[in-house]
């Protein structure tokens, strides 16, 4: 069992390895793109920027592959060769589907699974060499194809619209709670689905004049990946050198209200992480929406400062949210760190 | 005796190169020949030919994520330890190596 997860962390390990430069390289050209712009009554407002548009749209498309290259090489990982073609396209219907980075990770593992049983089928010589360019991805992708656009992508939509009927329903009613489920649905898929029917709530509330939806979504926004990089400098013995490099790229993308900063933590070690970036993200909200901060722009993080109401308390609301992120992280990682583990003769 | 490596991390730009200098060096001290491949963020570096794998007595296998190539390695036994223990117990790594 302990064998089988080890395995599995390796696959994923594997796969956020490759997505890593295209969530910096995405991450820095859009962080970069929405500093330089003025934030505008419907966000971070391009008109009067082509060039920063360009980089805007170059940067959002490292962030669009970051999905398929991800799901395709943690099956790469697990298939080898054949499995890249199956991931890459469950990866990439995620995205479609809107099942987030949570979506790729199980459709890169299925992608995985299903081409190494293929690569098993006992087939005539004859056969043999169209298996790995014709039948074995043709077959997984029908199969990755009809998972996540049938079976993972109907029930999230549902989930999604009946998400944001709970959430409207819940908007005349006790708004601390309202704001404890905005900041936990933000943190828990970091720009999945779930993030997102927070974030087009709240985007859509800005509209009909309430800001504190977008205010409490705003300021849980950006603690994931604050958090973490906080973590990393707090107890610098916890992680390794190149968490610490990680963290300092999420500090960047925190402060431009990019919560997809902390996936690469929250994809090596989700049971750890995202449980405590969740807790950071709730208290954000919750601050928020008790000292009535509101929100004009349809963005998060500090980044939005000039567009946001009682400017003290959004601060704080960040700044709490993002030290109980990291506290709560160093703390489960120093609770439950393993013994060294010892190398095995194959 | 001949020792083949291959050293690979995460984010591959530090740990790969740290874990492939301390076998390196360890290999030295031991009075072992070694070459060691690194697969960081730059890709395969150092690669390990077919005729390096076939002359090597071991062949040790420091990583944290899948090592690409495998099917090279296919028909040699290989020690696999995580990354760290090559960067902080490179002596040990070769004691398991029986070296």
């Amino acid at each position: 069992m302990l064998e089988a997860l080890k395995k599995l962390r390796r696959h994923l390990l594997t796969g956020v390895s490759y997505a890593i430069p295209f969530i910096a390289c995405g991450g820095i050209m859009i962080a970069i793109a929405i500093a330089f712009v003025p934030i505008g009554p419907t966000g971070p407002d391009f008109s009067q920027a082509p060039r920063l548009k360009l980089l805007l749209d170059i940067g959002s498309t490292a962030f669009a592959l970051m999905l398929p290259v991800l799901a395709g090489y943690i099956s790469y990982s697990i298939a080898g060769k054949p499995g890249l073609v199956a991931g890459f396209i469950g990866g990439y219907l995620s995205g479609q589907v809107k099942a987030g980075f949570l979506g790729a990770l199980l459709a890169g593992l299925l992608a995985g699974w299903i081409v190494s049983l293929l690569k098993k089928v006992p087939v005539s010589k004859y056969l043999k060499p169209i298996m790995p360019i014709l039948v074995i991805p043709i077959v997984s992708s029908l199969f990755i194809g009809v998972i996540m656009l049938e079976v993972i992508g109907v029930p999230i939509a549902h989930l999604m619209s009946a998400a944001s009927h709970l959430l409207q329903s819940m908007s005349t009613g006790n708004s601390v709670v309202l704001a404890m489920l905005l900041g936990a649905m933000i943190a828990f898929d970091m720009g999945g689905p779930i993030n997102k029917t927070a974030f087009f709530f709240g985007a859509a509330m800005i509209g009909e004049g309430n800001l504190r939806i977008m205010g409490a979504c705003a300021a849980a926004i950006c603690t994931p990946p604050l958090g973490m990089g906080l973590a990393t400098l707090l107890r610098k013995a916890l992680w390794t050198e190149e968490e610490h490099e990680a963290g300092l790229a999420a500090l960047a993308m925190g402060m431009i209200g990019i919560t997809e900063g902390a996936i690469p933590f929250a994809a090596s070690d989700p049971l750890r992480v995202i449980p405590c970036i969740v807790l950071g993200s709730m208290t954000a909200s919750t601050i928020a929406m008790m000292a009535g901060v509101g929100d004009h722009a349809p963005h998060g993080g500090p980044i939005v400062l000039p567009a946001v109401e009682h400017r003290v308390a959004y601060v704080i609301a960040i700044l709490v949210g993002t030290i109980v992120t990291a506290v709560a992280v160093n703390l489960v990682k120093a609770l439950t760190r393993r013994a060294p583990a010892t190398g095995e003769v194959q | 005796m001949k020792v083949v490596a291959v050293t690979a991390c995460t984010t591959g730009i530090a740990h790969t190169y740290m874990a492939a200098e301390q076998l390196e060096k360890t290999a030295q001290a031991l009075g072992h020949e070694i070459k060691v491949e690194t697969q960081g963020a730059m890709g395969i570096e150092n690669e390990l030919s077919d005729a390096d794998i076939a002359a090597a007595q071991g062949v040790i296998f420091a990583a944290d994520i899948e090592v690409e190539r495998r099917e090279r390695f296919d028909h040699v036994r290989v020690l696999e330890v995580p990354l760290q223990e090559a960067i902080k117990n490179p002596k040990g790594v070769f004691a398991k190596l029986g070296a």
